[in-house]
């Protein structure tokens, strides 16, 4: 006998069986996300890059003017940062809701719910990766005047990034599935978090005696890296990698065991 | 007629429930929020206030190859949280739950649907959402466009589509894609007079080709063209199993009143 189809797999690599299984889904859901947000729009996805453009602009004014920030070609900065911050807020955002958004889904049918998270990254990270392009393509014309060797390790930033997102949506969008409070708890954490990380300043001007404290945050290594190889154009010291690669890898772990604890009881909650 | 009591001899039942029990906890009160879970916590009162009740308590049951089974009883007598459990929706409290091939239920109808997008699009998300690879829908998507019989509106967002064509849409994507095992949650009662003559049509046939069925339904004459063997459950008991006849007889000499 054959026992049951329907999820009900063990943490980890089943787990995770599973969602391949489900595949389909996970791309159906992504072209959905896109569908619905860019049909019936003329201008599309100009709508995307409009927003956090005209915030760079803003911040570039304010930080190059007003408030002075030593450093140089500092749009280049905020460029190689920002958007990546942006994909992080919204991934964390919209994951969060993702359950309760499904509900009807939740209750009704059995499948690995992680794709309803997954699918909510996967949608951002399409957008993503065609405002990297231009970004790259506008730090190689304007500031690099070449391409860095660097730049290939662009692909496993993104890998790292898209790891921590959802890594860091799978327990709060569990945890808002018991918790309303997460509606308002969330806004403020990602605001502090905002200022918390290096996406306006870089991490190097951060006091030396507060940095170890500061690097606990991995969206701070991860954004310093972007620093690193997309800004400065130069190869990462190692440490930073691997430490960085390390704490991704263990909040992707934390985080889906999380989930993973109280995923078989959302159908009775949502 | 397949035999209205399993064989227990048979090797391969398609639903196997061993002493299963579900409890669910009713809350009387829920802290939903950090602050009270706090206060609470200080000052020594209990987080929720609930009461646990079992829907279902202690039930067996064996469903073989070919079998379609009506469950019948009262709301609230645990019907649906069989139907979920076999779908492997909710997870047992007590005891064992085995099944063998492709299960689709159908809960709610449209779950998964989206309203911006068209038909024919929801055909293929639908189809992902029950579990279907990309090819495997492809083998049943002309399929499906025919039982449905809507042609052109397939192309609509299926905001445009009256509710009847929507739950239309619906069932018939489940009941195209020849699962081993199809659950049907009262929705059964779907769209005209000549879509639902076809779907009890297709249903048998299904049954017949060595489908299994369990359904909820409350429409009896249905229940009686389509099922071979009824069970009868109260309180989340199973009080009566026994060919679909015998159950409806006893059902309906109970005094349950009938839709009109």
């Amino acid at each position: 006998m054959v026992s049951a189809t329907v999820p009900r797999a063990a943490a980890g690599f089943p787990r995770l069986r599973q969602v391949w299984r489900y595949r389909e889904l996970l791309r159906g859901l992504v072209v959905r996300n896109l569908k619905v947000k860019y049909q019936r729009s003329l201008l599309g996805f100009v709508w995307t890059l409009v927003n956090p453009l005209l915030t760079v602009s803003i911040l570039v004014v304010v930080f190059s003017h007003v408030v002075r920030i030593q450093v140089p070609h500092y749009w280049a900065f905020l460029l190689s940062g920002y958007f990546v911050w942006n994909f992080m807020l919204q991934t964390l955002t919209t994951g969060t809701w993702i359950f309760s958004e499904h509900s009807r889904l939740t209750r009704s049918v059995a499948f690995p719910s992680e794709i309803l998270v997954f699918s909510a990254a996967g949608s951002r990270l399409i957008e993503f990766l065609s405002e990297i392009s231009l970004i790259l393509l506008a730090l190689i014309l304007l500031h690099h005047h070449g391409v860095p060797p660097s730049y290939a390790l662009v692909p496993v930033l993104i890998a790292l990034q898209v790891v921590l997102a959802v890594g860091l949506a799978l327990p709060i969008a569990t945890l808002s599935v018991f918790y309303y409070d997460m509606y308002h708890a969330l806004p403020i954490a990602l605001t502090s978090l905002f200022y918390l990380s290096p996406v306006f300043y870089p991490a190097s001007m951060v006091p030396e005696s507060l940095r170890t404290l500061y690097f606990l945050n991995p969206i701070a290594g991860l954004l310093t890296l972007y620093h690193e190889v997309l800004y400065a154009g130069r190869w990462p010291a190692p440490t930073l990698l691997l430490g960085t690669c390390a704490a991704t890898a263990l909040v992707w772990v934390l985080g889906y065991a999380i989930f993973h604890r109280y995923a078989a009881s959302f159908a009775e909650i949502v | 007629m397949p035999p209205a009591s399993p064989k227990l001899s048979d090797p391969a039942p398609r639903v196997e429930l061993q002493g299963v029990s579900k409890r669910f906890y009713f809350y009387e009160h829920r802290t939903s929020s950090l602050r009270e879970w706090f206060i609470r916590r200080v000052l020594r009162r209990p987080i929720h206030v609930r009461r646990a009740a079992f829907s279902l308590r202690g039930v067996n049951l064996r469903v073989e190859p070919g079998e379609a089974v009506a469950l019948l009883g009262h709301n609230g007598s645990g019907k649906s949280t069989v139907l979920r459990l076999v779908a492997g929706i909710y997870q047992p409290t007590a005891g064992t739950i085995r099944t063998s091939g492709r299960i689709t239920a159908v809960i709610e109808l449209g779950a998964g649907f989206h309203p911006e997008l068209t038909g024919a699009e929801n055909i293929r998300l639908y189809g992902a959402v029950l579990g279907l690879t990309r090819r495997e829908l492809a083998e049943h998507y002309e399929d499906i466009v025919e039982f449905a019989g809507m042609g052109d509106s397939l192309d609509t967002p299926l905001k445009y589509y009256s509710s009847g064509m929507e739950a239309r849409l619906a069932f018939s994507v489940a009941v195209c894609l020849q699962p081993a095992i199809l659950l049907l949650d009262e929705v059964l009662a779907v769209g005209d007079a000549e879509f639902r003559a076809r779907c009890l049509a297709r249903l048998c046939e299904f049954r017949e080709q060595g489908g299994t069925l369990l359904l909820v339904s409350h429409e009896l004459e249905q229940v009686r063209a389509l099922c071979t063997r009824g069970i009868w459950l109260r309180d989340g008991r199973v009080i009566m199993d026994a060919d679909i006849d015998t159950v409806l007889a006893a059902y309906r000499a109970a005094g349950v009143p009938e839709p009109a």
